[in-house]
């Protein structure tokens, strides 16, 4: 799993970099018919994905402990909140209760910002979505007794692993180019 | 051939058991995650701090919560030394990239 997340992280590392090209490249970054990022609703969403990350080290110890009823209902809430982080990067694209990026004028293709936070956020929201998958796929195997805390904690590391990955993408899409206004 | 990992694929370290036992540094860990997060926010929404500061403020928080998270949450911190290693030498070479590319772009804007 390492091995994996290491070459994952290659790809992210990649793709910051070449936002960080097309940034010292590109002033003013964010072209006058664009919309600011909403860093406090991001702010929300990383607040939630800390929280899932929290309860899917707890679901391991709870496994190795042996309280498998409270190590079923913390996966069930780590996918829950993995959801609901995906739910709220739909509706920061293309918007549910309110207008979206999309409709504000973030069009993909438009300008380099427009497309290197569609490509490095929908490339963390895939493995968001592939997380989920995988929390439910071991949560049912649990369940039928088909899964050891061994394979629950090779989750953590994958399901962690896109928190800190978050934390850069956090970092570099959202707050530094949010400094200069640009 | 005396790692118990090797020996026994599917066994967790000693450490691993250890840490399925406490809950206090996961707990602690995620406070100070939460703070560093409200902290980032603070940055940039104050606007009083210069910008080179700030620049360099929020990628050292970021670095910080990614290695909190790698080391309490991913157990890095209970493996051993030679895997923390492998881990961290290749995350190494995209900082240095990253450094090479903040220069590159200062040069430009000096010359």
């Amino acid at each position: 799993m390492w091995i994996f997340l290491l070459s994952d992280a290659f790809s992210f590392g990649a793709l910051l970099i070449a936002e960080g090209i097309l940034y010292a490249g590109h002033k003013p970054w964010r072209q006058p018919s664009e919309p600011e990022l909403g860093i406090g609703f991001t702010a929300v969403l990383t607040f939630i994905l800390l929280c899932t990350s929290l309860t899917n080290v707890l679901a391991w110890a709870a496994a190795a402990g042996g309280r498998r009823k409270q190590a079923a209902q913390l996966l069930a809430i780590t996918a829950l909140g993995g959801a609901v982080f995906l739910v709220g990067q739909f509706q920061e694209w293309f918007g549910i209760w309110a207008p979206g990026l999309l409709h504000e004028g973030l069009v993909f293709g438009q300008s380099p910002r427009a497309s290197t936070f569609y490509v490095i956020t929908g490339y963390h929201g895939f493995h968001v979505l592939i997380g989920v998958a995988y929390i439910l796929a071991i949560l049912f195997g649990y369940l039928r007794g088909r899964v050891t805390e061994r394979q629950i904690e090779l989750l953590g590391l994958y399901w962690c692993f896109v928190d800190f990955v978050w934390a850069f993408v956090f970092s570099f899409v959202y707050l530094l180019p949010s400094l200069s206004g640009a | 051939m005396t790692d118990p990992e090797i020996v026994h694929p599917g066994a967790s370290s000693a450490g691993h058991v250890k840490a399925a036992g406490e809950r206090a540094p996961y707990l602690v860990a995620f406070a100070v995650l939460v703070a560093l997060t409200l902290v980032e926010i603070g940055v940039v929404k104050s606007g009083g701090i210069p910008h080179g500061a700030a620049v360099i403020a929020l990628i050292a928080i970021a670095t910080a919560k990614a290695a909190l998270i790698a080391l309490f949450y991913m157990h890095l911190r209970y493996e051993t030394r030679i895997l923390k290693l492998t881990v961290l030498a290749p995350l190494v070479a995209p900082a240095v990239y990253g450094l090479l590319l903040m220069l590159d772009a200062a040069w430009r804007h000096l010359r």
